[in-house]
């Protein structure tokens, strides 16, 4: 069994326009490899390829060029998709459906028969501190709660790897250290975690290795101790400056 | 299976808490329930019962083919543009069980609501009347008849030069509607016969529709009499009605009896009658209940080919423009046939109307399946439904072709960039 769960090669991903002439060069030669086991973070500004770069090794974005392995396959193969969990940036959930719903039908998505599956519903509605509105429609649910059910749906499946795309995103601070404790909690029982934030701060605290886009491209990778003291000076080193986004003088008139 | 039956159960729960099932019930319902209030017939019980069965179930049907078409088309595409698509492909779950799930799905609710109407209109219709089989006379195919009209054309020294260098293909076509139109004249004091397929072998009815016509499209009288292997019936009518008349057994039914149809001409004029139009025998076949059950299965299998014409636009484009694609194909697949009809080649001297006329034709034939798969028509007129075509369209138009445009749609899902 490979410990290389995932592996890009000089991945590219172009955008086209209806005429299919290239807009935006979204991710430009990305090569990374990410091992079983630990916790990669993407960390970029808006627009850096982060999500571009989550959706290829998802399978929902085709590459343009270079080669993108997951487990081995190809990330469109159901066996690869199998050992897959994946939290969006959003929670994109079916507001009609209730929370037990949402995790049953995701469970059935996943292959878990009836009885595993009302299991591991009610094991991670309690986990996620929802089992006492488990059967309100989700379409009720402040965002913070629609994130908890997203990231118990992306666990119901026991994925060997789960994807997180902003995972603290719309969270309060209680929630927020929550799920950076969970992350831990999963990587510490082996779980293979792949991260985006451009939330620093949750990066250093959660991540082992961490790579930093700009424009598509790799600035820095490497593991959060041996980028120097702070991972936002490194950061703002690499990617700019603050004061590059020119808000002062735009207020100033 | 279980996965097909988590999609199907998700969408099928999308129309219920929705309640868009429930309006198109309530909807269907009472269309089946006002319509025959509203209708006026030709004061006839048999006018009004077919004007009722056509129009309220064929009104119920062009609902769900709308409604579900619109559905269909905007099912895939919708979830794309709300980010929810992805959730779903990321899974463990084969993209064509995806499609097929949804059509399922799309496919369950329309037989729902179709089944609630049928089960209205069976309650306001007698369901003990007997439906007939139509025969029509065995002759060669229209393109069979233009072949041998063709050959002995291009023979005929008279013909214009200007036909003979006229591509082959056109003046075909040209012959091939005049052969479906083509008219037989039965002189007076003659007899005419058609060959039909088969003889009923039971006692059941029998009876022959027919419409004669006059030159000149005059009004004459119709004097002559049917023989129809052991049955006959004398005729007394005029020309342009088109009449049902039953026959009556004349002498025993033998296995040497002849499939051949006569009209002896009695009366004081030629008539003329298009064989492939105006002539059918009719045998009495069951009752008006198990005709409607055929007709239900068929217009199911029409409504599985609408839907999964829709999850497939749904695949690969926008919602408006998928949306807009369907419409158009399904006006063009009502009124393409037609336009085929009605202009065939005269106008194709104009570059512009004969590439419009191409357009057409090609979309009349890749259409056909649905404009002319309808058994409204056929149920409302108590003619059979015959189990056979239903078969046919069920083998078609609920596995074979939504099959195949799953797996089309399952290639173009995850190929449409834009998760």
């Amino acid at each position: 069994m490979t410990d290389d769960i995932i592996v890009l090669t000089d991945v590219r991903k172009t955008f086209r326009d209806f005429w299919l002439r290239p807009t935006v060069a979204a991710v430009d030669g990305l090569s990374l490899t990410v091992r079983r086991g630990e916790v990669f973070g993407l960390l970029g500004p808006n627009g850096s390829g982060k999500s571009t770069t989550i959706k290829m090794i998802l399978g929902l974005l085709d590459p343009t060029g270079g080669a993108l392995r997951l487990f081995g396959r190809s990330p469109r193969s159901v066996a690869a998709r199998a050992r897959l969990g994946y939290l969006p940036e959003l929670s994109y959930l079916h507001p009609f459906l209730t929370a037990k719903e949402t995790l049953r039908y995701y469970a059935g998505l996943c292959g878990l028969d009836r009885r595993t599956a009302a299991r591991r519903t009610e094991e991670l509605l309690e986990m996620v501190g929802l089992a006492d509105v488990g059967g309100r429609p989700v379409g009720g649910f402040s965002k913070g709660m629609a994130r908890r059910v997203a990231l118990a749906a992306s666990l119901i499946g026991k994925p060997e790897l789960l994807v997180l795309d902003e995972p603290t995103s719309g969270l309060d601070p209680v929630s927020t250290k929550e799920v950076k404790t969970l992350v831990k909690t999963l990587a510490a029982g082996g779980m293979t975690i792949l991260t985006t934030s451009h939330l620093l701060g949750d990066a250093e605290d959660i991540c082992d290795r961490v790579m930093i886009l700009n424009h598509g491209k790799s600035v820095a990778e490497g593991c959060v101790d041996e980028l120097g003291a702070s991972l936002e000076d490194f950061f703002l080193a690499k990617v700019g400056k603050a004061d590059d986004f020119k808000l002062a003088e735009f207020l100033k008139g | 299976m279980r996965k097909f039956l988590e999609i199907f159960s998700l969408e099928t729960k999308a129309f219920v808490r929705s309640k868009a099932l429930m309006m198109l019930l309530v909807a269907s319902i009472g269309w089946m329930l006002v319509f025959p209030l509203l209708a006026k017939g030709d004061g006839t019980a048999a006018g009004a019962r077919e004007l009722c069965i056509r129009y309220s179930l064929g009104g119920v049907f062009l609902l769900l083919v709308v409604s579900l078409l619109a559905s269909a088309t905007g099912s895939l595409a919708r979830e794309r543009a709300a980010k929810r698509l992805q959730l779903t492909l990321i899974r463990p779950v084969r993209y064509v069980i995806v499609v097929l799930a949804k059509i399922a799905a799309h496919v369950a609710v329309g037989a729902v609501v179709l089944a609630a109407a049928c089960v209205v209109l069976a309650f306001k219709t007698d369901l003990s009347v007997p439906c007939s089989h139509v025969l029509s006379p065995v002759l060669p195919s229209p393109r069979e008849e233009a072949r041998a009209m063709y050959e002995e054309y291009m023979k005929d020294p008279e013909t214009p030069e200007a036909v003979k260098r006229t591509k082959k293909e056109i003046v075909l076509r040209l012959l091939e509607n005049r052969a479906i139109d083509h008219y037989q004249v039965v002189p007076t004091n003659t007899t005419a016969e058609w060959t039909f397929p088969c003889l009923p072998s039971d006692d059941r009815s029998v009876a022959v529709r027919m419409r004669f016509s006059a030159q000149y499209d005059t009004r004459q009288d119709v004097r002559g009499r049917f023989d129809f292997g052991p049955w006959s019936a004398a005729v007394t009518n005029i020309t342009q009605a088109v009449v049902t008349i039953p026959l009556s057994p004349s002498r025993p039914l033998t296995l040497s009896s002849s499939h051949l149809l006569t009209f002896a001409n009695f009366g004081s004029s030629a008539l003329m009658l298009r064989p492939r139009k105006d002539l059918n025998v009719l045998v009495e076949a069951d009752a008006f209940g198990w005709n409607l059950l055929r007709a239900y299965a068929a217009l199911v299998a029409i409504l599985a080919l609408v839907v999964s014409f829709g999850l497939f636009l749904s695949a690969g484009l926008g919602r408006p423009v998928a949306v807009f694609v369907a419409f158009v194909t399904l006006a063009v697949s009502e009124m393409s046939p037609s336009v085929v009809e009605q202009y065939p080649d005269e106008l194709e001297t104009n570059l512009v109307d004969r590439i419009g006329l191409h357009i057409t034709r090609f979309a009349a034939a890749a259409t056909r399946p649905v404009s002319a798969a309808s058994p409204i028509e056929a149920l409302s007129k108590d003619e059979c439904v015959e189990r056979g075509a239903v078969l046919r369209l069920f083998l078609a138009d609920a596995f074979a072709v939504p099959l195949l445009l799953s797996l089309l749609a399952a290639f173009a899902l995850p190929r449409k960039q834009d998760f």
